[in-house]
This record gives C-alpha cells, sequence and structure tokens, in this order.
C-alpha cells in the first residue's frame, strides 16, 4: 500500500514541478520602457478569409486594416481623407461619374506596384467574388484607368453611400497578383502598415503582425507587434484584460463593474440601435399594422427607460429614431418623439378599431428571452397579445428577411444616411420584407440619393417620415464598452464602428 | 482477437454511416437559409442565390447526401462554407489540443480515482465517508462552475497561471504546461466522482471474494495481494467508466474551451453550429464518432487483458 509519506512526497514534487515550469511561461503585456511597441487586442470574430473581398464590416473590418489600406481613410470622426486616392470628385450633376488621383509611391509586401490597373481589378474582382459585402458595389458599373494615378468610376446610378463603402471593405486593396490566387485566403497581402507573422498566427487563436518595413505612411504604424487574440466568450475576455494578457477588448454591462475595479479605462460610443421593426405596414400578414395609429400605439406601449435600466444595464440612449447622430440626418427632438404612454396607446388603438387589442406573433433568438418578454408584457399592457417563435440564431436574419413575420425585434447598425436607407428602408432589401413605399417615401428616398454631400441634410425628410408614421419602434442605442490599458496605451472611439480602428490604438508615451 | 477487433471495426463503420446519413439529412433539413447566413443581410436576393448555387444548396438532398458519401469514402469531407477552410485540416489543427487535453484529465482522473476508490475501499470507515463525500462533491458541481473559480483563484487573483491559453505554433512546453493546467485541473474534478466510487465498489466486491483470504493465508504481501491481484480483476468496471467519461469529456469540454479560449475541437464545433457551416460539423461529427468506436475498441481490448474471462465470453 502506498505509505502517506510517498503520496505527500509525489504531491509535493509534482506541485513544484508545475510551478517550476509555470514561471517559465512567459510574460504578460504590462508595459515594458524601452522595449518593443507591441499590443494584444482581444477580438470577438476572426476573418473567415483575409481575401479583401472577403472583408465584413465592424469587427470584421479591423483586422483586415493590418494588412490592407482603403482608396480612402475614415477618421474618428467620421469624415473622409485621402489614404491610396489622394483626391476625388463627381465630374457630372448625377454623381454616377466619380474621378479619383492615386498615390504613387505604395507598393505592396510581395512587391507588386500600386496603380490605377489595381484599383480597377480590385474592384472588379470585389463584385466578382460576391463577398459578404458585396452589396457595397452593387451601383459599380466600370472603372477607367486613366493614366497611373487616374481611375474614373462609373456607377449605374447615383450613391451617396459610395465614398464611405470606398473607406470599409470595397475600398480595400489587394495585390494585383494575389488576389486572383489562393494563398491571399489564408496570408494576407496588401500594401497596409503590418505584416502577418505566419509561424505565429493560428486560425481559432490568434494572428501576429510586425511592422512593415518601407510601409508609406509610417505615422499610421504605432506599434511594432501587434497580436489579435481571438477571445468569443466575454468572460474570458474579462479575465484575459484583468490580467494584463491583452491590452483591449469589447466587454458588456456584466463584466464592466470587474473590468472598473482591476482599474481599466472605459471607451464608450453608440453604435447599434435595438428595437422593433414594424415590417408589415400593408398589413399582409398581420392587418392591424397597415393602420399607422397601430403601430405608433406599440411605440407609445414600450417603456424605453426600463429596458435601458434592465437589458442595457443603463449603458444606453432613449430614442425613437433610427438614424444615428452621427448620421447627420438624426432630428431633434425625435429621439423622444414616442413617451412611455399606455393610455394614449390604448386610445390610438380604440381609435384604429382595436380597442380589444389583437394578436402578433414575433420571432425570437436563444438568448434574446429576456428583451422578447419584455416587449411581451408591455404590449400586452395594451391589449396586443403577443406570441413567440423561437427561431436558430444562424437563421434569424434570413428568417425575418423572408416576410414570415410581421413585427421582429433586433439591433442592427446605425451608419450613415444612405447606408441606412438601403439597410432598412428601400424597398428591396432584406430589412423591408414586404416592400412597403409610397408616393411619399419614394420621393424623398430619390432625393437622398441624389443629394451628394447634402445628403445628411436631405435624409432628415426620410427619418422624419419614418419615425412619424411608426414604420419602426426604437427603444435605444446601446453603447459600446471598450476597455483598455491607459498605462500603455490612448484607444480613439471610431464613429458607426463597433470597434475602433487600427489605427486609433496608440502607445502612450 | 484478429477476428474480434475486425468485426468491432465493421461494426463501428456501420454505425458512423448511419450517424453520418442522419446528421446529414437532419442538418441541411433544418438550418434554414445557408446562403443568406453566409452572405449576410445587405446581400441582395440574386447574390444569395448565386452563393446557393456555388455551394451546392440548390441540389436536392439526395443528391447532395450521395456525393458527401462518395466524397467521404475518399476521405474528403470538403470544405467550411466560410472560411473555406478544408474541414481535414480545420479537425487535424484543432484534434491535438483537445486530444491532449482530455487525455491527460483521464490519465490523471485514472490515477486519483484508483489512489482514493482503492484508499475508501481498504481503510474503510472514516476515511471512505470522506472520500465518498469528496467525490459526489465534485460530480454535483458543473466542470464550468469549477473552471470560473479556478481562474478567479489561481489566474487572477495569483497570478499562477494564464486567465486565458497563451499556446501558439511556437510555444514552448512550460507555456502547453501553463495554460492547460487549469482546464484539466477543472476537467478532472468533475469527472472523479464517478471513476471513485466505480473502482471502490468494485474494490469491495473483490475483497469479499475467497481468493483473497487465500492469498493473505499463503503470506503474500498485502501490497501485491491489493495491486497485482484485486486491483486487477476490479478494473474492467473502472475501465467501463472511464471509457464513458472520455466519450462524455470530447463533448462536455466546449465549456472549458469557450472560458479559457483553448482552440480545440470542442470551440470548433460551437462555432460551426451556431454558423450553421454544416461541412464542419459533418467533420466534427465523424471524427468524433471515430474516435468513439477506437477508444471502445481499446477499452474491449484492455478489459480482454487484465479479465480473461472476458475473452472468453
Amino acid at each position: 500500500m502506498l505509505s502517506r509519506r510517498s503520496v505527500l512526497k509525489g504531491a509535493a514534487i509534482g506541485i513544484a514541478g508545475v510551478a517550476g515550469l509555470t514561471a517559465c511561461s512567459g510574460e504578460d503585456t504590462a508595459a515594458s520602457a524601452g522595449g518593443p511597441k507591441e499590443l494584444v487586442i482581444g477580438i470577438l470574430a476572426e476573418p473567415p478569409s483575409w481575401h479583401p473581398a472577403q472583408t465584413h464590416v465592424g469587427h470584421l473590418l479591423q483586422p483586415y486594416q493590418l494588412a490592407y489600406d482603403s482608396l480612402l481613410l475614415r477618421q474618428p470622426d467620421g469624415t473622409l481623407k485621402p489614404m491610396l486616392a489622394t483626391e476625388w470628385k463627381y465630374t457630372d450633376d448625377a454623381k454616377t461619374t466619380l474621378q479619383l488621383k492615386l498615390r504613387t509611391d505604395v507598393t505592396f509586401s510581395d512587391g507588386e506596384k500600386f496603380d490605377a490597373s489595381v484599383v480597377k481589378a480590385n474592384l472588379e474582382n470585389f463584385k466578382k467574388a460576391n463577398g459578404k459585402q458585396v452589396a457595397m458595389l452593387e451601383n459599380f458599373a466600370s472603372a477607367e484607368v486613366g493614366d497611373a494615378s487616374t481611375i474614373t468610376i462609373k456607377l449605374a446610378k447615383a450613391d451617396p453611400a459610395f465614398e464611405y463603402y470606398l473607406s470599409q471593405a470595397a475600398g480595400l486593396m489587394g495585390s494585383p497578383k494575389a488576389i486572383t490566387g489562393t494563398d491571399i485566403a489564408t496570408t494576407p497581402v496588401g500594401s497596409g502598415p503590418y505584416t502577418m507573422v505566419k509561424a505565429e498566427s493560428v486560425k481559432g487563436s490568434q494572428y501576429v503582425f510586425t511592422k512593415r518595413e518601407g510601409y508609406w505612411n509610417t505615422s499610421l504604424q504605432k506599434w511594432d507587434k501587434i497580436t489579435l487574440k481571438l477571445l468569443i466568450d466575454v468572460t474570458a475576455r474579462v479575465n484575459a484584460i484583468v490580467t494584463n494578457q491583452i491590452d483591449a477588448t469589447l466587454l458588456d454591462p456584466n463584466t464592466r463593474s470587474q473590468a472598473e475595479a482591476a482599474g481599466l479605462t472605459l471607451l464608450q460610443w453608440p453604435v447599434d440601435w435595438n428595437g422593433l421593426l414594424l415590417f408589415d405596414r400593408g398589413g399582409k400578414v398581420c392587418p392591424a399594422l397597415a393602420d399607422v395609429r397601430v403601430r405608433q400605439a406599440i411605440n407609445y406601449a414600450i417603456d424605453r427607460e426600463s429596458l435601458v435600466k434592465n437589458v442595457a444595464g443603463g449603458q444606453a440612449t432613449v430614442t425613437s429614431q433610427v438614424f444615428g447622430p452621427a448620421s447627420g440626418s438624426s432630428v431633434e427632438g425625435l429621439d423622444k418623439l414616442y413617451t412611455f404612454d399606455q393610455a394614449k396607446a390604448k386610445s390610438l388603438l380604440a381609435a384604429a378599431g382595436y380597442a380589444n387589442g389583437f394578436d402578433i406573433t414575433i420571432p425570437m433568438t436563444p438568448g434574446d428571452d429576456v428583451t422578447s418578454n419584455y416587449i411581451k408584457q408591455m404590449l400586452g399592457d395594451v391589449g396586443i397579445r403577443v406570441a413567440i417563435t423561437a427561431v436558430p440564431a444562424a437563421d434569424y436574419q434570413g428568417t425575418i428577411g423572408k416576410g414570415t413575420y410581421a413585427m421582429a425585434r433586433f439591433n442592427l447598425f446605425q451608419g450613415p444616411t444612405w447606408v441606412a436607407c438601403n439597410q432598412l428602408i428601400v424597398p428591396k432589401t432584406l430589412y423591408n420584407p414586404f416592400q412597403s413605399t409610397n408616393d411619399v417615401i419614394a420621393p424623398l428616398l430619390e432625393a437622398t440619393r441624389g443629394a451628394g454631400d447634402q445628403v445628411g441634410e436631405k435624409g432628415k425628410a426620410v427619418n422624419q417620415y419614418v419615425t412619424e408614421n411608426a414604420w419602426f419602434a426604437p427603444f435605444y442605442r446601446a453603447n459600446q464598452l471598450y476597455f483598455y490599458n491607459a498605462k500603455k496605451l490612448k484607444v480613439t472611439e471610431q464613429v458607426q464602428m463597433a470597434v475602433p480602428s487600427i489605427y486609433n490604438y496608440e502607445p502612450v508615451a | 482477437m484478429l477476428t474480434f477487433i475486425g468485426k468491432r471495426l465493421a461494426s463501428g463503420v456501420v454505425a458512423l454511416v448511419v450517424v453520418a446519413c442522419l446528421t446529414f439529412v437532419l442538418l441541411f433539413t433544418t438550418s434554414g437559409n445557408i446562403a443568406r447566413n453566409i452572405m449576410g443581410d445587405q446581400a441582395s436576393e440574386e447574390s444569395v442565390a448565386a452563393k446557393a448555387h456555388e455551394l451546392g444548396l440548390d441540389r436536392p438532398l439526395l443528391a447532395r447526401l450521395g456525393s458527401w458519401l462518395w466524397d467521404a469514402v475518399h476521405l474528403q469531407f470538403g470544405k467550411s462554407y466560410f472560411s473555406e477552410q478544408q474541414v481535414v485540416s480545420a479537425m487535424v489543427s484543432r484534434l491535438p489540443l483537445t486530444l491532449s487535453m482530455v487525455f491527460v484529465a483521464i490519465v490523471l482522473t485514472a490515477l486519483i480515482a484508483t489512489l482514493l476508490g482503492v484508499t475508501a475501499a481498504v481503510k474503510r470507515g472514516v476515511v471512505d465517508r470522506v472520500v465518498q463525500v469528496m467525490a459526489v462533491l465534485g460530480a454535483s458541481i458543473p466542470g464550468f462552475i469549477i473552471g470560473i473559480v479556478l481562474v478567479l483563484v489561481f489566474a487572477i487573483n495569483l497570478r499562477w497561471f494564464p486567465a486565458v491559453s497563451k499556446i501558439g505554433p511556437t510555444s514552448k512546453p512550460s507555456v502547453w504546461v501553463a495554460s492547460l493546467t487549469l482546464p484539466v485541473i477543472a476537467l478532472v474534478l468533475n469527472g472523479i466522482a464517478s471513476a471513485t466510487q466505480q473502482i471502490r465498489s468494485a474494490f469491495i466486491k473483490q475483497l469479499e471474494l475467497d481468493y483473497v483470504r487465500t492469498l493473505r493465508s499463503r503470506g503474500i504481501p498485502e501490497r501485491e495481494v491489493l495491486f497485482r491481484h484485486v486491483l486487477r480483476a476490479a478494473a474492467p468496471a473502472g475501465l467501463t467508466v472511464l471509457s464513458l467519461h472520455f466519450i462524455g469529456l470530447l463533448g462536455g469540454v466546449v465549456i472549458i474551451e469557450t472560458l479559457f479560449a483553448l482552440p480545440g475541437l470542442g470551440r470548433l464545433a460551437v462555432d460551426a453550429t451556431t454558423q450553421s457551416d454544416l461541412p464542419l460539423v459533418m467533420g466534427v461529427v465523424i471524427y468524433t464518432v471515430a474516435i468513439v468506436v477506437v477508444v471502445n475498441l481499446f477499452v474491449d481490448i484492455a478489459n480482454g487483458w487484465l479479465n480473461p474471462k472476458v475473452r472468453v465470453s
């Protein structure tokens, strides 16, 4: 029989061995004066492919910015500045011909030179590749190469968001030699400030980039090494940042206090709106929704303050409009258009002939049960009887875009004016499955489309219409809660983007 | 022996084909609009239809199943819908981490459960009761709670171990040990209970048999009686529960991998399922069933070696 002494001896040796090995297991990212500047960011999602034509938005734009430049650079406040394009202008009144002047001193990491033919090749490839953001080039008709530094893009029709798209996925430029091959899917080949270190990068775990020698804009290269660490679970992210394993990451209201207690700095800004999309304005599935008074009643029945407190943990701003403040089409006063007023909701329903209420079914994804049950209760209090159907998260977007449901709850990005119109309001879009349009909104949309630089101002009329006619029932604009280690770096938020651009992280001197 | 192995492998292949077909049909009939999920909300209906055609999603279900089975026979499992990474490559990159974690957890569980089970069976009395209570406590606390407590105490407060995995392709062995210690402890603590109980019960039963009295009366040292004879006879029960535990770990490890950000097979399975990345889901199912078949075969062979009566039956 094993003696007590030998068991204890064995355990002590084992523990000492593990402790000894783990003592040499590597250092955390705490600031080390005078050493190389290294940044580790916790990310929620990894690029499924590094091909620039497969670039997405939001969380998934940031990784691509490490290796790829875009034609235009979007500043933290949303203004557009030169990047690979030094100037750009529409040369016709219809705003369908956009001429860009390009840099002549840029090379890709494989040695290929950047010029107008590369822009043409990338734009055409982007459209052909049918990636997630192919809709950005929906109106792209052709690109004509003038000389090496001049390209003219023709649009099938005016697109006020086109310049914005050239600062996003559609504007990322890959090496002309690499974009037609397959290797670029696993190893990005761009003209950007950093190159991937393949030996240290592992799909599903981390991607490591180092500063690219000879990059044309050293002011954007603030770090010697950047590691993107994939941490899908928010508990893992908060554990990693409070133990200094990462320097910056996105958290949520439930983990906020733990990060603050560890002395981390919070950066917060609104990106998404959360609320109901009242799709069925024609009453096809739910006849009651055809009446604007019913849709307005739904808005009045929602206690937004309560949702901000109980669902968003206080980290949100009440709103009644789907156009965000940064879009330029936000209208003062519309945020509080629909206050919580059950009596008014009931009187509107009665006036519309629904004094006894009506029945409606909404879809719900797993994890959304709290909000859905609040909606059910709040609408039930004014007589609207809500049934909830569970829909798998992966199928949710497709399902609500099919026109099966008269209304649905969702979180949606509050982008620039025309992006928001394209996403929610134009007849042929996923979130307008019943293709609602009429003689009032159609001309307002057309006027916005052709407004050029005035798109924000023109969009106010669209915003006013859809808000007063209750096409939606927004609850609040939720804040992104981005934490970082202020002893090591400073981070600036990026308007209308889920996480900051990679250019917005600078080391503390 | 070879006939035995051949028969078990053949029945394993049959099980694999049946599970694959059932899984394929269930997944592809319940997954909604996969092309829309891939293309996102901004894509036009035409783009979505083009993607569906590119992936063959507009073909009849049985035709797709036939193609998939034909490719699987040639060990081709297709590509991820989202990343276009080959399924085999994805499995191969994730399996070592999961299998090494699960294997180490099983070995430690076996060693600790044997120690505790034998001690409880031999000493009885207070020691037996304490071991049983500890085992029940370990079983009643979910693995992810154990994991969270371990992270809180040993990673966040004491900073003895990293809170999330630091393992990379060029990591030193010390990094592997540091990153896997807490996850393995979480898996072990949760799994010791049932193995300890089984070994304890089997050991007690063996101790009551006549051959043990005979061995003792012949003056054979107690250590030899217990470990060479009694443990060998009691081992099959422990092996069986450990093999079941191993299979359970392959599925249950997903929560631990998520908590510790370990890029293993469990996380891949969850990510692929939530995204409806069906080729990857099929790959995970096939690999898991294959591992289960192989593990069961090894356990049967080990049982046969330990207990000749099993070989005969």
